[in-house]
């Protein structure tokens, strides 16, 4: 009788840890990916602002700014608008860029956010949040300063 | 008389010269589409990348894409995180990929003419920090002045330091994965 109720307890105890070991599997595998809109913004600054601390020093910019799991920084940025675009995934893309300034912000919008863009206007003063790629810099094979790049974008102020 | 037709000749000659350069010359992209795809009896995995920046020099036939890693988005967010991480593509410290490379055929293209042209690249890829060589094939269109390029090929990823022994990477994720690269080209 007493072996019938230690089986019936070890059965239970290892059913309820399969259960539970097998859910956060679940969990850890199903796991959405990051709401970057609905997170808190990390950074807020002017495109320029961005652009001259990568032109300074790039490796203290990527530290400060990239995650090592690609979760990186979400920044607000705001600027003049300079190009609107779409890419290959039909999803906009508008470059935040200053006259004079070696490279601008690049943010790529989302099939959610695609439609703030549609009233935008070149030369407009914008702020756009998002999560950071990668930073500006001068490649000497391109021949050209890249941008710095943002994406889950969304417009949360305009001028 | 003289003076008349020495300027209608250095009229002709800066015409020809300006049409000259606006076919010639770098051309530029920052529409394109990079995918990762990777085969296993367990499970098709695929990655999309379309912040990538590449130019073309239509003289020396220099192709050039600057990608950047963290840029490549997964279906699944686990897939993601540990394709950034140190272990995989440590992409907080490899920022981005690059591929340097020639056109060995680029006289056979004739950028000012519809078609589609097959183009022949050799050249380097960096991944992780670490340079190998590459050879592929691709394809350019010219279609009314518009510039596309289609490209896929395999890399090895132990060639760039990513390998995996155990776990389940080892058994879920290819030796060797497909890349298609796309990109729109316009006149810089």
């Amino acid at each position: 009788m007493k072996k019938k109720k230690l089986i019936r307890l070890v059965a239970g105890v290892a059913i309820i840890g399969t259960l539970i070991a097998g859910s956060s599997a679940a969990f850890m595998f199903f796991r959405p990916h990051r709401d970057v809109q609905a997170a808190k913004t990390d950074y807020s600054l002017t495109n320029s602002e961005i652009v001259s601390e990568y032109l300074k020093d790039s490796q203290a910019a990527d530290n400060k700014y990239l995650a090592a799991d690609g979760d990186s920084k979400i920044l607000e940025v705001t600027g003049t608008v300079n190009k609107i675009s779409e890419n290959y995934n039909d999803q906009k893309v508008i470059l935040l860029k200053e006259k004079g300034d070696h490279a601008g912000v690049s943010a790529t919008f989302t099939a959610e956010t695609n439609h703030k863009v549609t009233d935008l206007k070149i030369g407009e003063t914008v702020t756009v949040k998002g999560v950071i790629r990668s930073g500006a810099a001068f490649d000497e094979d391109l021949g050209f300063y890249e941008n710095v790049i943002l994406e889950k974008s969304d417009l949360v102020a305009q001028k | 008389m003289k003076k008349i037709s020495s300027i209608v000749v250095s009229l002709v000659l800066l015409m020809t010269f300006s049409a000259y350069s606006q076919n010639q010359g770098k051309l530029k992209s920052s529409k394109s589409h990079i995918k990762f795809y990777s085969h296993t009896a367990v499970e098709d995995i695929e990655a999309n990348n379309y912040t990538s920046v590449s130019t073309i020099d239509t003289e020396s036939g220099e192709v050039v894409f600057s990608i950047p890693m963290q840029g490549f988005e997964f279906e699944k967010s686990t897939m993601q995180k540990h394709f950034n991480q140190e272990g995989f593509l440590d992409t907080k410290t490899y920022p981005k990929g690059k591929l340097v490379g020639k056109i060995t055929n680029i006289d056979e293209i004739d950028f000012s003419k519809d078609g589609v042209y097959q183009a022949d690249v050799e050249g380097e890829l960096s991944i992780k920090g670490k340079t190998k060589p590459i050879s592929e094939k691709g394809s350019i269109t010219v279609k009314n002045g518009n510039i596309g390029v289609e490209s896929k090929f395999n890399i090895t990823l132990a060639d760039y330091g990513i390998s995996f022994v155990k776990g389940k990477p080892s058994t879920n994720v290819a030796k060797e994965v497909e890349v298609t690269v796309l990109a729109d080209y316009q006149a810089e």
